[in-house]
Formats: C-alpha cells, sequence, structure tokens
C-alpha cells in the first residue's frame, strides 16, 4: 500500500516543521478524538470506541490526531473512569504511525488553576504525547515557558497557540504581538505550529483571512494552523480564506460526529479545498471508512448530547465557546433557571466587553459563573423586573456612555459599585493578577471598588504582575506522594501521582472506582457500560487480559430493603450478587475522631465495660489516665482499653457484649481536674 | 495392654482441625460425629461428618468446652472415642479422664501426662530431672513483687515474659519490655489465664531475644516405643502465635538436629508419653543453645508438614497407638525425604491484624503438584466472631526448600482467593518472598522488625480477578441503571 504518512512518531520537531511546509497543500489534524466529544458529546466518548477509528487514523495520513488533554483529561477520571495515560497506551498500540496530540492551559495544565512550576515540570515531562498544543486564556505566552521548555527539551513538537477572539481591541497588531512573544519564546519558526484557537467559532471570513496574512506577511515560514468551531455556522468559508491565506493545518472531524458546537467534517472539508484548487494531504478513502466506522457507535452517545440543538449566529456576540455552550445550558436546566440564558448571555456579551479576556478554560468558566451569578441573584432578589433593570443599566453603562463611569447617574454608579460583589473566588484571582496579565490591561477601577468594596486599593496593591510561573510556591512533591500513598495505604504508582497532582479529590475516587471495578470502563461495550444487562440471557462478550470472558444476565431479583439480588453467570459459573440501591439501610457507626473520643483498637466483642477492680462504668464516672476502662475480645485474645488522660465519662457509647469495628466510637471522655487524694482503683 | 476397637469417633472441635481428622476417619472408614454450635450449624466440619450434634451457643464455654455436653454427645451418637483435635479442651486432663470415665477411648495422651505437661511449672521441673535445658525463670507468681525480686537476685533485664502455667497457642502470654508495663502485663496475662484455661497461675521467665522457634515432634505407643519424626521451625509469629513453619527446620546442622530431638524422646519416654506430642524449644542462635519451652500434649496445627516430609499419617498413628497397636516403625526407619512449608491463613487484616469476620464470597482453593490444604471452609461459609481466626492451611512440599517455597508461592499468588474476608494472605505471601526469609536469616521477631516493606509488597492482579470486578460493576448498573456520576 503506498503510505502517505508524512509525520510519525520519533521524528525531531525541525523534521515534521519541514514536512508540512513541503507538503504540496494542507494538511489536517482529527480532533475526532477529543475536541468533537467535548463540544457535542459532554466529552464521554470512551476510548472503547474512539479506538475504532485509530486503524483508519493510522493510513489516513493526518498531522495528528488530537486525542488527550483539554477537559478530556478530567471527565476521563470523573465520568468515563479512564484514565489518561490508559488512553495514550491504547492508541500508541493500535496508530503507531500518528502523532498524538493534546490540548493544555499553559500554567493550568489540564486543571483550573495556576499548578506551581515544579508540578507543570514534572507532569508534562511524564505525558508521552508528540505534539503539545498549549493555549492561554489571557495569551499571556509568558505563562507558556515551563511548558514550552521541558517539552521542547524532550524533542517534543510545541504547538504554541493565541486565543482568537473578535473585538474591537484585538487588532491585528495586538495578535502579532502576541506571535513576537512566542517566537521569542521558542527560539524562531522552525520547531514550532502556530495554532490559532477560534475556540467559539467566532472569525468572519474576512477577518480571519486577513490575520493569517499579516502573519504570514511577518513570519513567511512559519507553520500556521486553525483551529474553529462550526457554531457561528460560518466555519468552511472561514477555512477556505484561511488556507488561501497561507494556513497550512485545519482541524476536522469525522463528518458523522459533527453536530453543532464542534469542528467541520472531514469529507466536506477535503471535498471543497480540492474543489478550490487546493490539494489536500488525506486518504479519502480511509477517512469515509472512520467516518462509517464511527457510525457503529455514536447512537450509544444520545442522552450525553446536548439538548440545544441547532447553529446559532449569536455566538459572536456571548462568545460562549464550543465546549462550555452545551454544558452551560444543562446547567441552567438542572438549576431550573433555563429561562435566564437570554439575559445571562445579553449580560456576557456586554461583561466581556468591560473586563477583556479569551472565553476558554479557565477564563469561560469565571465568566459563566460570574454572569449567570448576577442575573440569578437579579432575578432572585427582584424577579424579571430586576432582570431587565440590569440588562438595561448595563448596557446603558457600556453602550450609550461607553464604560464612562462619571456620566451614570449617582444611584447608577452606586449600583455598579456592587454588582461584582458576590462574584466567585475565581474571579477575583484574575483581577489580582493569579493567573497572569490580563491581555489588553486591568479592568478598570470601579471593577475593583465594586469587587473588593472598601480593600479596593489594598487589592489593587497586591495585584501581580509576575506570571504565577514565578509567583506560585513550589509544592513538597514528596509530600504529596506521600500523602497520596497514606490515603490509598499503598504505595502509589506514578500514573496515579499524577492524576493526583492535577485533581487530588477526583484521582482518588478514581483509584477507589478502578480498585474496586478493574478495567470494566476499557472491556466493556457503551450500551453495557451504561445500562448493564437489561434481561434475562442477555449475554456480554469481552477479552481480559488475551482471554476470553462472557457474563450472562440470569435475573434481576426484586428490591427488598434496599437490596436487589443479580444472579449472572461469569464463564459459565453461576454467582449472584448483592447490589444496595439508594434505598438501603445504612448502619450507621460512630466512629472515634476527636481527642476525647475513644475508639476500638481492632474488631471484636466487648466483653467487658469498667475493669475487676471497680466493676463497670456509666456516665459521670471519673477515670484516671492508664486506667483500663473497658475490655474488648477478638478471637479468644483480650485488648485492654486504657484512659489516655484523666477524664470524666460523657457518654458510653457501646453495650456490653456488643461486636464493634476498628475504630468504632466507645467512649466519650471529658477532661476534668481531679484531686490528687481520691481514691479510685487506679492500675499503675 | 488389651486391644481395642474403634467404631466411631466424635471430634470434639470444628473448623481446621475437625476436618483433618475426619479425613483420616474416612481414610480408615471409621464414621465420625461433629458437634457444633449455634453459628457454626452450616459449618464445613459439621457437613464432613457422618452424624452431627448441636452442643449450644456461640461462647466456647457453652459449646466447644462444655464437657458435659461433649460427652453427652458421644453418647448419643454412639461414638465410642473422642479426639480433641487442637485447641478448646485439647490439653484439659479433667476432660480426658471425664471421657475415660464415661467408658470412651480418649484419643490422646493420658490425662496424667496432660496434668503434668500442661503445668508449665511441673513441666520444667520434670524436664531438669530429665537433664533436658530449661528457660531462666520463676514459677507460681502471685503478685510482681516476686518478679521485679526474681530479676535483681538473678541479675535478669527487660524484656520478660509473663506466662500462663496453663496456657499455649500464645494465649496468656505477654512480653513485657520495661517496669512500667508490669503491671498491665501481669494483669492481661493471669485474666487471659483464667478465661482460656481457666487456671490463673503465672510463671515468668527471661526472654531469649531474637530466638529461633524449633519443635520436636513425637509419636508414641502404648508398648514403651517413643520415635521422634524430626523437627519443625515455627520461628515465624506475630503477637507469638505462629504463621509460618516448615520442616525440616533451616536453622540446624545435623548434630544439633540429633542432638534437640533426642532430648526430646528421652523427655517424653521419661514422662510415659503416649500418642503423639511435640516437645517445643527456643534455640538461641547466638550461643547455639536450645532451652525447653513447652510440651504440647496434643496434635498440632503444623503436623501435617511433618507428615509430608516423613509421609506418616499422624492421625492415623493416633487411632492405632489408642487401639493398643504397637508403632509399625522404629527410629532408623524414618528418613524424611522433602521440605515442606506451611502458612496458616488467618480472618485478618494483614496490616493491622485486627479480626474479619464475615461471609466468605468467593474461594478459589490452590491445587497442583506439591500442595496440601486442610481448609476449614467453603464458598459461602460463615467465619463467626467468637472462635480462632484460623480458617486454612496452606502446605507445600518439594525437594528442597527452594522447591518448597516456590510452589507456595504459586499456591498463594496464582491460586488462592479469598473474598468477603480479609486474610493474611497477602503478608504471606510478602514474607516468603522476602529476601531474609529465602536466606532463612530471620528471628521471632522478623515481622514486627519488617512488617512496614512486608506491607508494601502487597499487590498481585490476576484476570480471573479482574473479570469478577468487571462482573460486580455490570450486576450493579444492571440492577442500579445509568448513574449520574456518568
Amino acid at each position: 500500500m503506498k503510505t502517505n504518512i508524512f509525520a510519525k512518531p520519533g521524528m525531531s520537531p525541525k523534521e515534521i516543521v519541514g514536512a508540512v511546509r513541503g507538503l504540496k497543500g494542507v494538511c489536517f489534524t482529527s480532533v475526532g478524538m477529543r475536541d468533537a466529544g467535548q463540544s457535542d458529546f459532554k466529552n464521554r466518548h470512551r476510548i472503547y470506541d474512539l479506538k475504532t477509528l485509530s486503524h483508519y487514523y493510522n493510513n489516513m495520513g493526518l498531522f495528528s490526531a488530537e486525542c488527550h488533554g483539554g477537559a478530556r483529561w478530567h471527565v476521563g477520571i470523573m465520568n468515563r473512569r479512564e484514565s489518561p495515560f490508559e488512553e495514550i497506551n491504547i492508541l500508541r498500540e493500535l496508530m503507531p504511525d500518528v502523532l498524538l496530540q493534546t490540548l493544555i492551559r499553559e500554567t493550568n495544565l489540564w486543571g483550573y488553576r495556576p499548578y506551581p512550576k515544579n508540578v507543570i515540570e514534572y507532569v508534562v515531562s511524564k505525558v508521552d504525547i508528540d505534539v503539545w498544543r498549549c493555549f492561554s486564556f489571557l495569551n499571556d505566552v509568558r505563562n507558556m515557558r515551563a511548558v514550552a521548555e521541558v517539552v521542547m527539551k524532550r524533542g517534543r513538537l510545541f504547538e504554541p497557540t493565541i486565543s482568537f477572539t473578535v473585538a474591537d481591541w484585538a487588532t491585528n497588531d495586538y495578535y502579532l504581538s502576541v506571535v513576537r512573544d512566542i517566537v521569542d519564546l521558542c527560539g524562531g519558526v522552525d520547531e514550532i505550529v502556530l495554532c490559532i484557537k477560534d475556540m467559539a467559532g467566532v472569525g468572519d471570513v474576512n477577518r480571519i483571512g486577513n490575520l493569517i496574512d499579516a502573519i504570514k506577511q511577518a513570519y513567511p515560514e512559519l507553520v500556521i494552523n486553525y483551529h474553529r468551531h462550526i457554531t457561528d455556522g460560518l466555519a468552511v468559508p472561514a477555512f477556505l480564506a484561511a488556507a488561501k491565506a497561507g494556513a497550512k493545518i485545519f482541524d476536522v472531524q469525522e463528518d458523522s460526529l459533527v453536530r453543532f458546537y464542534g469542528h467541520s467534517p472531514i469529507l466536506g472539508i477535503h471535498a471543497i479545498f480540492e474543489e478550490s484548487g487546493i490539494p489536500v494531504h488525506l486518504n479519502r478513502a480511509e477517512a469515509e471508512a472512520a467516518v462509517q466506522k464511527v457510525r457503529d457507535w455514536i447512537g450509544h452517545y444520545e442522552w450525553a448530547e446536548s439538548p440545544f440543538k441547532g447553529l446559532d449566529h449569536t455566538v459572536t456576540l456571548h462568545k460562549m465557546p464550543g465546549g462550555a455552550f452545551p454544558s452551560s445550558f444543562e446547567q441552567a436546566q438542572k438549576a431550573e433557571f433555563l429561562h435566564l440564558m437570554p439575559a445571562i448571555l445579553k449580560m456576557m456579551s456586554l461583561y466581556n466587553r468591560i473586563v477583556k479576556y479569551f472565553d476558554v478554560t479557565p477564563g469561560s468558566q469565571i465568566t459563566w459563573v460570574t454572569n449567570s451569578g448576577i442575573i440569578n441573584r437579579y432575578a432572585k432578589e427582584r424577579g424579571d423586573a430586576g432582570v431587565r433593570h440590569i440588562i438595561e443599566l448595563m448596557t446603558k453603562f457600556v453602550e450609550e456612555k461607553a464604560q464612562d463611569f462619571n456620566a451614570m447617574e449617582r444611584e447608577e454608579q452606586e449600583e455598579l459599585l456592587t454588582l461584582f460583589r458576590n462574584a466567585p473566588g475565581d474571579f477575583k484571582n484574575l483581577l489580582l493578577g493569579n493567573y497572569g496579565k490580563l491581555p489588553v490591561g486591568w479592568p478598570a477601577e470601579w471593577v475593583y471598588k465594586s469587587t473588593f468594596g472598601d480593600e479596593w486599593k489594598e487589592k489593587i496593591k497586591e495585584r501581580k504582575e509576575l506570571s504565577p510561573l514565578d509567583s506560585v510556591p513550589e509544592d513538597d512533591l514528596e509530600k504529596i506522594r506521600r500523602e497520596l500513598s497514606d490515603s490509598l495505604g499503598r504505595e502509589a504508582s506514578e500514573e496515579e501521582f499524577i492524576l493526583y497532582l492535577m485533581h487530588p479529590k477526583d484521582a482518588l475516587e478514581f483509584i477507589e472506582f478502578k480498585e474496586k471495578y478493574g478495567e470494566a470502563p476499557l472491556v466493556l461495550p457503551t450500551n453495557v457500560w451504561r445500562e448493564g444487562l437489561k434481561k434475562p440471557g442477555d449475554r456480554v462478550d469481552f477479552e481480559l487480559w488475551g482471554k476470553p470472558y462472557t457474563l450472562e444476565l440470569v435475573s434481576i431479583g426484586a428490591e427488598h430493603e434496599g437490596i436487589i439480588h443479580v444472579v449472572m453467570r461469569v464463564n459459565n459459573k453461576t454467582r449472584v450478587y448483592k447490589v444496595e440501591t439508594p434505598r438501603a439501610k445504612k448502619v450507621e457507626i460512630r466512629m472515634a475522631k476527636g481527642p476525647n473520643e475513644i475508639g476500638a483498637p481492632i474488631n471484636g466483642n466487648i466483653w467487658r465495660i469498667g475493669n475487676p477492680e471497680r466493676g463497670a462504668l456509666k456516665v459521670g464516672d471519673i477515670v484516671h489516665k492508664g486506667e483500663e476502662i473497658a475490655n474488648l475480645e477478638a478471637m479468644k485474645m483480650e485488648n485492654v482499653i486504657i484512659a489516655p488522660f484523666d477524664g470524666q465519662i460523657a457518654e458510653v457509647c457501646v453495650k456490653l457484649n456488643d461486636t464493634v469495628q476498628e475504630g468504632q466510637l466507645l467512649f466519650i471522655l471529658d477532661k476534668v481536674q481531679i484531686k490528687e487524694q481520691e481514691p479510685i482503683g487506679r492500675i499503675d | 495392654m488389651k486391644k481395642r476397637t474403634i467404631k466411631k469417633v466424635l471430634v470434639a472441635n470444628r473448623g481446621v482441625p475437625a476436618v483433618r481428622i475426619m479425613h483420616t476417619c474416612r481414610d480408615r472408614k471409621i464414621p465420625t460425629t461433629a458437634v457444633y454450635s449455634t453459628p457454626d450449624r452450616l459449618a464445613h466440619h459439621v457437613f464432613m461428618a457422618d452424624t452431627a450434634v448441636h452442643i449450644g451457643e456461640a461462647p466456647p464455654i457453652e459449646s466447644y468446652l462444655n464437657m458435659d455436653k461433649m460427652i453427652d454427645a458421644a453418647l448419643r451418637s454412639k461414638s465410642d472415642a473422642i479426639h480433641p483435635g487442637w485447641g478448646f479442651l485439647a490439653e484439659n486432663d479433667e476432660f480426658a479422664q471425664k471421657v475415660i470415665d464415661a467408658g470412651l477411648i480418649w484419643i490422646g495422651p493420658s490425662p496424667k501426662v496432660i496434668r503434668l505437661m500442661g503445668d508449665k511449672i511441673e513441666a520444667k521441673l520434670i524436664a531438669q530431672k530429665a537433664n533436658v535445658p530449661t528457660i531462666p525463670g520463676l514459677n507460681d507468681v502471685t503478685d510482681i513483687n516476686q518478679i521485679k525480686k526474681w530479676m535483681e537476685h538473678e541479675k535478669v533485664t527487660f524484656p520478660i515474659m509473663i506466662k500462663a502455667a496453663a496456657g499455649g497457642g500464645g494465649k496468656g502470654m505477654v512480653k513485657v519490655e520495661n517496669e512500667d508495663q508490669l503491671s498491665q502485663a501481669f494483669a492481661q496475662a493471669r485474666s487471659e489465664a483464667k478465661k482460656a484455661f481457666g487456671d490463673e497461675k503465672i510463671l515468668v521467665e527471661k526472654y531469649i531475644e531474637r530466638g529461633r522457634h524449633i519443635e520436636v515432634q513425637i509419636v508414641a505407643d502404648e508398648h514403651g516405643n517413643v520415635v521422634h519424626l524430626f523437627e519443625r521451625e515455627c520461628t515465624l509469629q506475630r503477637r507469638n502465635q505462629k504463621i509460618i513453619e516448615e520442616a525440616p527446620s533451616p536453622t540446624l546442622d545435623e548434630d544439633l538436629r540429633q542432638e534437640i530431638c533426642f532430648t526430646a524422646v528421652r523427655l517424653m519416654r521419661e514422662i510415659g508419653y503416649t500418642t503423639a506430642g511435640t516437645v517445643e524449644f527456643i534455640f538461641d542462635s547466638s550461643t547455639k543453645k536450645f532451652y525447653l519451652l513447652e510440651v504440647n500434649t496434643r496434635l498440632q496445627v503444623e503436623h501435617g508438614i511433618t507428615e509430608l516430609i516423613t509421609g506418616l499419617d499422624i492421625v492415623g498413628i493416633m487411632l492405632d497407638v489408642v487401639m493398643g497397636k504397637k508403632l509399625p516403625f522404629k527410629q532408623a526407619d524414618i528418613h524424611p525425604n522433602r521440605w515442606a512449608l506451611e502458612v496458616r491463613l488467618n480472618a485478618e487484616d494483614p496490616k493491622t491484624f485486627s479480626p474479619s469476620f464475615g461471609t466468605i464470597t468467593r474461594l478459589e482453593i490452590p491445587h497442583g503438584p506439591g500442595v496440601r490444604i486442610a481448609s476449614g471452609v467453603y464458598e459461602g461459609a460463615d467465619i463467626p466472631p467468637y472462635y480462632d481466626s484460623l480458617f486454612m492451611l496452606l502446605m507445600t512440599a518439594g525437594a528442597d526448600r527452594e522447591d518448597a517455597v516456590r510452589t507456595m508461592d504459586r499456591a498463594l499468588s496464582r491460586s488462592l482467593r479469598v473474598e468477603g474476608i480479609k486474610t493474611l494472605a497477602p503478608l504471606l505471601l510478602s514474607i516468603i518472598r522476602h529476601h531474609a526469609f529465602i536466606s532463612g536469616e530471620f528471628s521471632t521477631r522478623f515481622i514486627e522488625e519488617h512488617i512496614n516493606e512486608l506491607i508494601s509488597m502487597f499487590k498481585e492482579k490476576s484476570s480471573e480477578d479482574e473479570a469478577l470486578k468487571v462482573a460486580r460493576y455490570v450486576a450493579e448498573i444492571s440492577a442500579l441503571g445509568p448513574q449520574k456520576w456518568m
């Protein structure tokens, strides 16, 4: 078979960039394994299904496959219960000739807050990815330094990314200054690909052609990748304009995955480019087969699709990005403020002219929480009229008065000065420079007054001009590793440690899930993963570590006192599973926590409360440090429970002959001062 | 001596020992009777037997320690002999006498021997008479001042060991590190002694630091023949309870082996021992001296490894001896030609040793060459909280130690699976993989000294286990439907 692979793992960045430059036309990055799912399917596409595309990807002649990063990492451990490391291993094996690509949020990595420099360096050095697309929601190129250094030192391809929006301040000169910073950071244009990230899909056709042209004029040798969501409906002509202006790499996904918030269809883009005389480096037959393959499984994800369907050109006003749009609607629906969405979107379109940055993670979350919070507050306090009022006020301020605070009435000024008082902590962090510099300067003083009240002056003084890379104190990695091992009760693996560094709480839950359910997330087909086996006789076949297994449902019993018994044949052997429903009675066992609570040292039987010399103890009795207060027998061995300090018994939490668990609360003791001469059965 | 026959054996025990004894009875086509307490109604040993008798409620004192009920059960079930197994009434001379007085055959040494050896103080005096070395100590202690005086006088330093005179199996045995612990330890040993053995007599001994525990298996008939079946080493203990045993001892050279074995024979001959019993020694590696610890006048948990290296059936020998038969071999006929290893599978947390009770939801028992299993349970069985935590013995044998260890590794890591309760299995596996165990360099304190590294070695996965985790997931989702977290 004629191979059309021009870039593959193991090539140096210089070789890869050279290969792209040498192509006659353009090439594609497939986002079918990451952003397609993130934008329209809440990132729920499982590696079990995605890997069925890898064979085609391996032969398709892609520039790269974006299969990692963004929110896929976090949703993977929280919802799909897949580790990003497992995913890389699977894809490496199945598509060894494809460059694997991640999306990383500079100092925020795959999380939502700036990580210390040593964490960034450690994590980036441990993840086996070929192409590192790195963006900053502030276009603060300083923040990319740590990621760039590690990636380039490893000989992997760094793809610095400019966040793109359309605004009066977002001029060619502005973007060229960002590109200049990037080229300076990366020591030229020969070992990088520059990405323009149009994450909401707001670039109108002329604007994008014009910008790429300007960049190419300044840096003729720079390879440009255009990443553009489709929500405004203008992605195809925008791509064409970008290609004509000299962009070389385009983000596409399988036509059968295209919905409303993701990317352009691979076959459609291939067709229009070819028709326009722009050669595309692609094995079309393989791409068609992949489009077809998606239909095998995409039906299993209907539940994850946004209920808000359709393109919408008003995205160019509120600028909510592809991935955030459906999830915001979902959140609004769940919290029952869906009817406020038009007002929230309007508020966002005004807000983004007051506080200027890019609506992409974590910025998009800050925008969403801040604005939905303001509108909800007005709705709660003053009803629909209140919502209308604040929109009118803001429109007047931004559009009529051009944000001239002094041009507003005194009453209006006072209201503006409380607008951000309840804003989320991350909004405050943003204003304080904790994420980095805002792209075109800090917001006006009234925003600080509004956010911080009387403390606004001190807060402005606190505001950091440094990159978080230089201001966030380093973490003690060994201490964190020990902390993880302690919570697991065993040594943590390197991969578990990195998951923990990224999202500590969710990583622990993920590890616990994996310990309980093993490889279920990787081996089960999606319908079974989501719904189980439905009726007697239903079966699922899978392979685990190269051996065949079959599960067959025999029966599901009726619920009784919160328990359902499920009978299954596991490789022909009948097993009964006791499943607790949310209605299962939880016998709550009180555990000893505080220093005055005395717990059982091991599992066993409380056969004596008190001691032989003074007999049984009861509430109110005074006990002395070292005195035996109970005795616990386990497997015929006695275990003395002694008073840890002089005290008075406030509660006896068990009865004689109770079977108790390790750690279970036995006594509560109050500290008391005891007179010296008190002659109580003391054992010393 | 008159020949007797045994028509039916009541096994006055439960779990592993009961099952073990019933196996030999089955070999001999001798019917058996099981006894059970209320929580043991569906226990494994109950169904191993030909008939079963309920003898009372859960607390041992109402069931497995209740002599009258036991004898009554034997009479009612038309059993004519009682085997006590180990633990419970096995070393109780009063019970042995009651059995005999009821006209039943007692499968064990005479009540007189049990009484003599059961009293550690008596036993020590007899041993000294037979020229068997004993640990310096003080007998019959009633208060801690006696201990303090003795220590001063004999220039003994801490640590010391306080023991129940009637004790065994680690119960009523407390190590004392310093003077502050003395009174608490003394009280505890006394109370445990009273509870476990109904006798609060106490003795103290010098504690042999980093000693090794070596014991000699003896069989003897009523015709004056006393034969040893060589030694076992049981150095690996936690809280004075053995968890790994092996035969032969990796510690002894041939001269010491002969010396220790014949010392044991001398003692047992001196006291007129019959059936099977064990002489336990503590061996001080630094001085190459051994001292008598105690004589166990019963079948021992770890007898199986001696059977593996000698090819004999010790329970069978006990049956023959009490029927008046002569031992069918002489000392010169005994030629061990295997190395055997035993691990005790206790229902305990392998990190904290906290007992674990509950239902065994999954049980895969090791098979294959070189493996012998003595199990007291089955899949679905309950482990009740009232009794000893031992529920299975795993034994392996090979041409040499390396062989036996390798087979044990296979049995523990690739074959054995127990779910529903916690077991010592991970710890046991870590121990047999530890370089110090492999090289034979360890003492009775090995586990406490190495517990952290032993615990960190846990973890062994098989596709079988993993498939069951997947099945558990499918069962839950099938019952509950799509979950919120998805």
